[in-house]
């Protein structure tokens, strides 16, 4: 089927003929209040404010052990639990340990095209992230898999303390935008609607709880 | 397209306005939204980001054609397909197409504006193609067989118990009208949709022209789940939704949640480059970008032309007395409330919704509160002008002609403030003045003017 492009952009191009073009200066101020100092624990500390007021959990954990009794902490015995390829290969203590108490299946397992409705089967997902945003308890994923971390019910987020950014600000630059990747999220807390009477109700579609596990490395 | 409903404005408002559950479920909702919208700008300098946003977009749209041109490349590097459609009619067949060459039975579907102006569901519905609404509002009113009465609350109209009461009639769950327990139920029932559907339309917030991604703001995860859990996915959006840089999204960002939900970001950001890349195992083979004309073109060059730069937050809605007391179904539209009242006589024609440019006050509060800087109401004054060019507009025009000559001339203004006040009070005065009185108390004028107490306190007169 033959689109309207050439009509559309004749359209524009005639309407705006004779119009001044407008070119915007950026300012490049931030244009918050306040700012979290620079160095990590306030940066931390303002993060897991932020996350936590929306329903999220933050942790600064020392080590892949603590984490993976955390993870065995947070999910029950019988839990199914998803991991993804760069938690595997970056925190192989974490993944042993937590293999010997938790069923945990690995993101290698699954080809290319695998069945949707396997990757439903979890109880939680272990992924790592691109970035964390200290302003708004933001975290940046991006994956090989999208699928397990949107449909578990329980999202683990381990993170290395170097990829906490204070601000919106420090992520939407280049290095982010142009990433080779084919989708970048960033999640803000649990997912919520206030569709029903304003009422907010955590967990509609995507996990209804997620934690946030730093390691200082 | 079928005719639009807000030509019969008069009509509908009045419905709306005698519903006193609605209003109250309205009042409620929008103090609250509005409420929650002025906290969260606490910590941010809200005339910075609103002057900033409305520089991109002014600067967007006069350069429109090249970033349109920008982000066509761009988005055709990462693997996209970008269709221009003129018309609904046209965008809508392509839809169809791409879904009949997939054999598509099953669509699942995030909110998009867009798609509600082109009337893409109940199209593809036609052809036998289930299309199901996965945002929980959109779900409850598709159910219920009507349109959103909200840019981003589309059931703000109903309550707990009528949505109890439709979800048990229409999926059969138990009639409970806890908002946990909807919720819930509505996520279960939702979840099979995603994981059997093959293809996911989504509509967009942004389109960035320096790199060609797609952004998709929302809280449930539907569209994040409508964007990947797919073989196909189709964005449906209007060609005035391009901006020129990623980091241009900084500002954005931090306005829209905010002005929407009171959020200082939505639950999700969605970044979408086109499919999946070699070594990703899920997420759609095939994306497909339709940018919607439909009037938009039209208004460039135009004084009109700021209504393109709207974000869709709803803000303006929250804080309008006009939508806080007829509710968005009375606009006719897909785009109600004061900006509505401008983007529908614009993108559909003046002949189809002629009253809306006076559905308003005039308080100015949409202006004030609008995140892009669009001077509504200033905008809303000169539809009107265009609309009914030196209309008088009846019962209004005598009322302020003689209003003018009364206050000019005090014998004719202590003659007639002397008989409103013998007559204020009586029958025939309320049967005159029923459409005020209908669905408010008329002020009771005090028995004797200020100027008659004072003189029998001992003033001069």
């Amino acid at each position: 089927m033959t689109d309207d492009r050439e009509k559309i952009l004749a359209a524009i191009r005639r309407s705006l003929r004779g119009t001044d073009k407008f070119d915007a200066a950026r300012n490049p101020a931030s244009p918050l209040t306040s700012m979290p100092q620079g160095d990590f624990e306030s940066q931390f500390g303002k993060f897991k404010a932020e996350l936590e007021s929306l329903g999220g959990l933050a942790e600064a954990l020392n080590s892949d052990a603590d984490a993976s009794e955390f993870i065995a902490e947070h999910t029950g015995p019988a839990s199914s639990i998803f991991i993804y390829n760069e938690i595997a290969n970056l925190h192989r203590s974490l993944v042993e340990s937590l293999s010997e108490s938790r069923h945990v299946r690995f993101g290698l397992e699954f080809p290319v095209g695998y069945d949707k409705r396997d990757a439903a089967a979890f109880d939680a997902a272990v992924t790592g992230c691109a970035a964390c945003v200290a302003e708004t308890g933001t975290v940046v994923i991006r994956t090989d898999m999208r699928l397990p971390a949107a449909l578990a019910p329980k999202l683990f987020v381990v993170v290395d303390s170097g990829q906490l950014l204070a601000s919106l600000d420090e992520f939407f630059t280049d290095s982010f935008g142009n990433t080779d990747a084919s989708n970048l999220f960033l999640i803000t807390g649990p997912s919520r609607t206030a569709d029903i009477e304003k009422q907010l109700v955590k967990g509609v579609h995507g996990p209804k709880e997620i934690v946030v596990l730093f390691i200082n490395q | 397209m079928t005719e639009l409903k807000s030509r019969n404005f008069k009509r509908l408002y009045k419905k709306e306005i005698a519903d006193q559950k609605l209003r109250e479920n309205l009042r409620k909702a929008t103090i609250q939204a509005s409420g929650k919208r002025n906290d969260s700008f606490s910590e941010v300098d809200f005339v910075f980001l609103r002057d900033e946003a409305k520089k991109i977009k002014q600067e967007s749209i006069s350069h429109l054609n090249d970033l349109l041109s920008q982000f066509e490349d761009n988005a055709h590097e990462n693997g996209c397909t970008v269709f221009y459609a003129e018309s609904p009619e046209k965008a809508n067949a392509y839809i169809l197409d791409v879904a009949r060459k997939h054999e598509i039975k099953k669509i699942v579907k995030s909110k998009s504006m867009v798609t509600e102006e082109i009337q893409l569901v109940p199209f593809l519905e036609k052809y036998g193609i289930e299309t199901v609404e996965t945002d929980l509002g959109e779900y409850i009113i598709q159910l219920a067989g009507e349109t959103p009465s909200h840019i981003t609350a589309p059931a703000i109209h109903k309550s707990r118990t009528e949505i109890a009461r439709l979800l048990h009639e229409k999926i059969g769950i138990e009639q409970n009208d806890d908002p946990a327990f909807l919720t819930g139920e509505a996520r279960r029932v939702l979840r099979e949709k995603f994981l059997s559907a093959e293809m996911g339309i989504s509509g967009a917030n942004f389109l960035i022209a320096e790199n060609g991604a797609v952004v998709v703001v929302e809280n449930e995860g539907n569209a994040r789940l409508s964007t990947s859990a797919v073989k196909v996915h189709v964005i449906v959006t209007g060609i005035e939704k391009v901006i020129p840089k990623f980091s241009d999204l900084r500002i954005f960002m931090r306005l829209l949640g905010r002005s929407a939900t009171g959020q200082k970001l939505t639950s999700y950001v969605s970044l979408i480059r086109g499919p999946r890349k070699e070594k990703e195992k899920d997420g759609p083979e095939e994306v497909h970008i339709v940018l919607v004309d439909n009037g938009r073109s039209r208004l460039l060059g135009t004084d009109h032309q700021e209504v393109l730069h709207c974000i869709r937050c709803g803000a303006c809605l929250n804080v309008c007395p006009v939508y806080r007391s007829i509710g968005g179904h009375a606009y006719g539209s897909v785009y109600p409330g004061p900006i509505g009242s401008l983007v529908t006589p614009l993108f559909f024609g003046p002949e189809n919704a002629p009253d809306l440019p006076f559905a308003s006050s005039l308080c100015g509060s949409c202006t004030e509160v609008c995140p892009v800087g669009i001077g509504i109401h200033h905008q809303l004054l000169s539809m009107r002008q265009e609309i009914k060019p030196g209309s008088k507009h009846g019962l209004e025009s005598f009322v302020f002609r003689n209003f003018r000559k009364t206050m000019l001339r005090p014998g004719r203004y202590k003659l007639l403030t002397r008989l409103a006040r013998v007559f204020s009070s009586t029958s025939i005065v309320r049967k005159i003045l029923k459409g005020w009185t209908g669905y408010r108390d008329l002020p009771q004028l005090p028995s004797r003017s200020f100027r008659e107490i004072y003189k029998s306190e001992g003033g001069k007169g």
